[in-house]
């Protein structure tokens, strides 16, 4: 048995601030995490040292600074939880559980010359810190990056910085081009069929909404690229105990992966999509 | 001092079990705790055959508490002993095995597997389910059913027998009795309350089974009256649970009549719960002149 990996830290709030649109940023201080982390993972975060909120709240790892020993968090307030998170100040304490899930190891990468990123919404956040990784490493990155309208966009200069190539697009067509991140994928994946790169040195993760990860996992299915998706869902521990997680698995044998432990990354074929 | 306590056939090094369902089967808390921070460990609700659990969302959280519908997913109980338990015997704590059966016969036979098996302790019967279809909750609330069911296990299993009751019945005293009535050791209270919440945003009930149980701080003060009366009527220890999540709550329920407490959801928000929570009654117990558990096991009784 692995022991003692996961740490339920107290963690200091370095700053939280709005970012563009709907988005707000928390930097923590929380060394132990941040030595730790891996792309993709995620941490269970107390809101605040009470009762109601009863749940923690789990969030990817958008960025992560080892050396200064901190964390971020990007999200948008879609509940009673991530709108008490905006009121957390400079200096104060939150409890920090992480780091939790199966990320994505330095094997993710291994032999490969692209990385396909795919992201819907809030779905950017962990994607963040992958093509951060993905660049660091020398690997030619191109985000592709939708949301409803430009309000639900996340900042993606940190990507843009490290030299990733960003498509964007907007449903209703306020920012970039209009449309859904599988049309751009479409169209993105025919030129880099003209690349001739060898799929196996291709590699293509999309995290976002279910129908978006439902869209895309048809369309990489008429090709040899391998799709990882992340998935998000209402969790209580984030560490494997209450089976609350659950998501269907493609083999009927499996019956039911957690996304908290065999996840959050998945081989796109291995899960059922509620919207497939 | 010594906080070890008798649950019924058995001794506890402390008061503080985690309740089924919390723990797995350790290997994913040994991440993150140290299970012998637990006087005893109850594995989750375990089946004849596997159970894939129920349609997700599985959860959803309420007012200080949370609603639950997992639907006692587990490899089933040929599984757990060959390859579950082994592992969880590693560490130096009593195993109870919490069991459902659809029928009696089904539970008679589980016990007898477990009865095989050197690694437990004691066997929990879960009469109080109410995430399944056959069985579970059923048996718990009519006391000719929990009786029988008892029985069944009693006939193969000669070892501690805690049985676990639901409040979902108008007297929780009556299958208090009737548990004991069928050989049962000690009594364990209370499993979730029924209960189900609407998703406003999908015009959809908010968990996949449609109903659920509701756990956590919002269904102490039931939980309490429910180990209040349970006490009063039988002689054997009650094991208490419903919304524990710090060392004063689980003192409320020991003066009210528990031998020991269990942790369910506190564990899922705070994985430290059990440290603080064992923590905390030591040393209340020291700075209060007690000397031993059982000397405030319902102190509180008028």
């Amino acid at each position: 048995m692995s022991q003692l990996d996961i740490l339920d830290v107290p963690a200091k709030v370095i700053s939280v601030d709005r970012r563009e649109g709907d988005a707000f940023r928390a930097i923590l201080y929380a060394p132990e995490i941040a030595s730790r982390a891996k792309p993709m993972q995620f941490i269970n975060v107390r809101v605040q040292e009470s009762l109601d909120p009863l749940l923690r709240r789990p969030f990817s790892l958008s960025d992560v600074n080892p050396h200064v020993g901190t964390i971020e968090i990007t999200w948008m307030v879609v509940g009673r939880g991530t709108k008490m998170m905006t009121q957390w100040k400079p200096n104060q304490t939150v409890h920090v559980l992480g780091p939790l899930g199966n990320g994505v190891g330095p094997d993710f990468l291994e032999n490969k010359r692209k990385l396909i990123l795919l992201a819907g919404g809030t779905g950017f956040a962990p994607i963040q810190l992958l093509g951060v990784r993905a660049r660091e490493k020398g690997v030619d990155t191109i985000l592709i990056y939708g949301a409803k309208s430009r309000h639900l966009l996340m900042n993606t200069d940190r990507l843009k910085e490290v030299g990733c190539k960003i498509c964007t697009c907007t449903e209703d067509g306020s920012y970039g081009s209009k449309g859904l991140v599988t049309d751009m994928a479409e169209l993105q994946l025919e030129l880099i069929a003209e690349e001739k790169i060898d799929p196996e040195n291709l590699v293509a993760l999309g995290c976002g909404p279910t129908p978006m990860l439902a869209a895309i996992k048809n369309l990489f299915a008429d090709t040899n690229i391998p799709l990882y998706i992340s998935l998000e869902s209402k969790m209580a521990c984030g560490y494997g105990l209450c089976q609350g997680c659950a998501v269907r698995a493609v083999d009927p044998q499996r019956g039911y992966y957690r996304v908290c432990t065999d996840g959050p990354v998945f081989l796109a074929k291995d899960v059922e999509l509620e919207s497939e | 001092m010594d906080l070890s306590v008798d649950v019924g056939g058995f001794v506890v090094k402390n008061p503080v079990i985690a309740a089924s369902g919390v723990l797995g089967y350790g290997e994913e808390y040994a991440r993150v705790g140290n299970i012998d921070w637990f006087g005893a460990v109850t594995v989750k609700g375990t089946t004849l055959r596997p159970r894939h659990g129920n349609c997700p969302p599985r959860i959803w959280e309420t007012p200080s508490g949370l609603l639950n519908s997992i639907g006692l997913q587990n490899p089933g109980v040929d599984e757990v002993i060959t390859h579950y338990l082994p592992q969880l015997a590693q560490f130096d704590v009593p195993i109870i095995v919490n069991i459902s059966g659809e029928t009696y016969e089904e539970f008679q036979e589980i016990a007898k597997k477990l009865a095989d098996c050197p690694h437990v302790t004691a066997l929990e019967v879960n009469v109080s389910c109410p995430n399944v279809e056959s069985g579970g909750m059923a048996f718990g609330t009519d006391p000719g059913s929990c009786y029988r069911a008892t029985r069944a296990v009693r006939r193969n299993w000669p070892g501690p027998l805690i049985v676990k009751l639901t409040p979902n019945v108008t007297n929780i005293s009556e299958m208090a009795k009737a548990a004991v009535d069928a050989g049962a050791t000690c009594v364990s209270l209370i499993n979730t309350l029924l209960g189900m919440a609407i998703d406003i945003q999908n015009k959809r009930p908010a968990l996949g089974n449609i109903k659920g149980g509701l756990s956590g701080p919002a269904v102490k003060p039931v939980a309490v009256r429910c180990v209040w009366e349970v006490f009063q009527s039988v002689s054997v220890p009650v094991i208490g649970m419903g919304g524990v999540f710090s060392w004063e709550d689980a003192l409320e329920f020991i003066m009210a009549g528990a031998s020991a407490v269990a942790l369910g959801t506190a564990v899922l928000v705070d994985p430290y719960a059990p440290k603080k929570i064992v923590d905390g009654i030591q040393s209340y117990c020291e700075s209060n002149g007690i000397d031993s558990m059982s000397s405030i096991v319902g102190i509180a009784q008028v």
